[in-house]
């Protein structure tokens, strides 16, 4: 039962006062579940504590008024800011207060000079006042007489108040229509109810400082209005799971209010943006326009030129190399946003978080204006790491969650839009970054520690041939001679006695990334000689390769190989591993009429990355290549 | 959760109150920091600990950490 998560430590330390800076990226990436915890935890802890540590952080304070039991919202509350590096500051109201708190100007709430009041609306504001039994002419007139105060104490605020005031629209639950028996008096219900919900929202037209919260989207998520039992025994008016959703709304005001609203969107490409990677599988192969996949990319592309034409930079942030970024920009014909609709696109090989950093100085941003989307858990966490301000949204392998994962924060909501938003076309432009691939990236190597990669060398075996035959047809750029292999090559090697097929899989602690490379050996006599080498550009950066190599040049070693001889083959994809030999020890060897050969000559392998477990079972079983062709069919 | 100890650590790691074995007895209002919030999140959390419904009221009436833990387990 324990709780290992780290707000849970700093609490039990008392430390969640001194250290909360460093909570803004412990939440990073919470589930639902521990959000709430969280968000007890931190509502635990006295603000002017955190501010007499830390006079700097951004405090909020919020007023909570309303009808029911209102303290359930502090905690959700707590956590929303916090994960915008927000501070609250709660003020919170009498049951059933509100309309005296907002109506007296010398009450506690207009002390307590809020930037945002809440005033939480429920039901039951109705509902409680209509007589037993009821017809839907008592809903009618009492609806109209509870707007008629509503309008009157935000005319009031907004003569005696500095900040926002925050009103929700009544969710109505099927118990109350479902009270009338008659279809006619029911649907005449649900026009007074909406009619009030529209006289509501007319409110935010007409006040500069209120905001309607339309709850009605909220609830379409699947998020039940009321927990029954709550509302008859605490008198919890709106379910838990609904007051979390809303504060989560209210996080984003208090971004608003205190000028934190995001102002670029950075996308990744590959697999965000279109389905398939773009290095291996060519324009042509990439997933956008069409089928069940496609569609839903293009679908996706459209949400982002949504934002887009709403005044919100777009740039995409990409482990690629330029040219065929452009290309595919330029001519997939599928492809909804074009090289145009981008402030900037960023393809290259250097981690992401420094493209971040580079393109919110070049865009005069801070990391904080930045809201990133990438499928990639590694890319996602590296980046919550090095620049907690930025957002980032982690999608995954299924487009169809892209935009609902996207949309689920309104990290871009504005009071309003001017005309310049509208009109930000000028797009300035710089040319195509690009770094060398394979530059060690030593801003790395912390990270990389924590994040527990591992790398399995083994021998393939017969299960393993359908994906080493996939890795041979599909890698493009780590592919050291570019030999496409069908299956029953692949099996002809694994029943060739002279030949080895290491396969490399690795993983970290976002989980097992499958079989992710693989090594083709060929004994000659007394030198062993590297076929081809293929890693999957999916795990490039993590040193899994160097491991990879280490593991092979160990076992032609304790195999009685004399040296160990590697080929290059240069194609027009993978010229970023022209020099991988020579980076690992080996030395050239001259040029054959297949390419360039390598040598290496094993009197001293380099030992594996030191961030990574290499599990190496090549040497385990020195007989075993001789068993593999016997194997099981998978 | 089988045990009044994992109880305990339930209350202190998901409620982030700093109470002990001993004060299992004690009445609710003794405990620091203790708020009639923390009942209604504690129903929730019993529940989804537990995978059973529990009956609100009785757990509501409670005022003891004993005797919530008694309404959690059915005892």
């Amino acid at each position: 039962m324990a709780v290992t998560d780290p707000i849970a430590e700093l609490s039990r330390a008392g430390r969640l006062a001194a250290d909360y800076p460093a909570v803004r990226g412990l939440l990073a990436g919470l589930d639902e579940p521990g959000l709430d915890r969280a968000g007890r935890l931190l509502a635990r802890v006295d603000p002017d504590e955190v501010l007499r540590a830390h006079p700097g952080l951004p405090a909020v304070t919020i007023a909570i008024t309303g009808h029911g039991t209102l303290g359930t919202l502090v905690a959700p509350l707590t956590a929303e800011l916090a994960r915008h590096g927000l501070l609250l500051r709660p003020w919170t109201g009498q049951y059933d207060g509100y309309v005296l708190e907002l109506a007296d100007t010398a009450s506690g709430l207009y002390e307590a000079d809020p930037d945002l009041t809440v005033c939480l609306l429920d039901p039951t504001v109705i509902f409680d006042e209509v007589p037993s039994p009821w017809r839907v002419e008592d809903v009618e007139r009492v609806l109209d007489a509870r707007l008629t105060t509503l309008e009157e104490l935000a005319a009031r605020f907004g003569e005696h108040a500095r900040g926002t005031l925050v009103l929700n629209t009544l969710p109505l639950p099927s118990s109350y229509p479902a009270q009338l028996l008659d279809l006619r008096s029911r649907a005449r219900l649900g026009v007074v109810w909406r009619e009030a919900a529209a006289r509501l929202l007319r409110l935010a037209e007409t006040r500069l400082n209120v905001v309607v919260v339309d709850l009605d989207p909220l609830l379409a998520e699947g998020i039940p209005a009321v927990d029954a039992r709550l509302a008859a025994y605490a008198r919890l008016q709106l379910s838990p799971a609904l007051l979390a959703r809303y504060a989560r709304e209210i996080g984003h005001l208090a971004r608003l209010v205190t000028g934190r609203a995001a102002k670029c969107l950075v996308v990744d490409l590959d697999q965000t943006l279109w389905g398939g990677v773009l290095g291996d599988d060519g324009v042509e192969g990439i997933e956008v326009g069409e089928g069940y996949r496609g569609e839903t990319f293009a679908a996706f592309q459209r949400v982002v030129a949504q934002i887009g034409a709403q005044g919100v930079l777009l740039a995409a942030v990409s482990k690629n190399d330029p040219e065929p970024v452009a290309a595919a920009l330029a001519d997939h014909p599928g492809m909804v946003l074009r090289e145009g609709d981008f402030t900037r696109i960023v393809a290259n090989w250097r981690p992401k978080h420094d493209n971040l950093t580079e393109l919110a100085k070049d865009l005069g941003l801070g990391v904080d204006s930045l809201v990133f989307v990438d499928d990639s858990p590694f890319e996602c966490g590296l980046v919550r790491r090095e620049l907690p301000g930025v957002a980032v949204v982690q999608v995954d392998t299924e487009p169809a969650l892209h935009t609902p994962r996207l949309l689920a924060d309104g990290w871009f909501t504005v009071r309003e839009l001017t005309a310049e938003d509208r009109a930000r076309t000028e797009k300035y432009r710089e040319d195509l970054a690009r770094k060398d691939f394979l530059d060690t990236f030593t801003s790395l190597e912390a990270y990389l520690e924590q994040l527990g990669v591992w790398v399995r060398a083994a021998r393939a075996q017969d299960a393993d041939v359908a994906r080493l035959s996939q890795l041979t047809l599909r890698t493009n750029q780590f592919n050291l001679t570019t030999r496409r292999l069908q299956p029953a090559d692949v099996r002809a090697l694994l029943a060739d006695p002279a030949a080895t097929v290491v396969t490399l899989r690795s993983g970290d602690r976002f989980g097992d990334n499958g079989l992710v490379g693989a090594v083709l050996l060929h004994r000659e006599g007394t030198a062993l000689r590297i076929e081809n080498f293929l890693l999957s550009c999916r795990v490039f950066g993590r040193g899994v390769e160097a491991a990879g190599l280490s593991a092979v040049l160990r076992h032609a070693r304790d195999s009685g190989a004399a040296t160990v001889r590697g080929l290059y083959r240069p194609s027009a994809k993978n010229g970023k591993v022209a020099e991988f030999y020579t980076r690992h020890g080996f030395t050239r060897a001259g040029e054959s009429g297949e390419g360039a050969e390598y040598v290496h000559d094993l009197t001293a392998p380099a030992d594996p990355p030191g961030h990574l477990d290499l599990r190496d079972e090549l040497s385990d079983s020195p007989s075993l290549s001789a068993d593999i062709s016997g194997g099981d069919l998978p | 959760m089988t045990t009044i100890d994992e109880f305990v650590s339930l209350v202190q790691d998901e409620l982030g109150l700093d109470v002990t074995p001993e004060d299992v007895g004690r009445s609710l209002d003794e405990l620091a920091g203790w708020d009639s919030l923390h009942l209604l999140t504690l129903a929730t959390l019993l529940e989804r600990t537990t995978g059973r419904s529990l009956v609100l009221t009785d757990l509501l009436e409670a005022r003891s950490l004993e005797r919530i833990y008694a309404v959690a387990v059915g005892a």
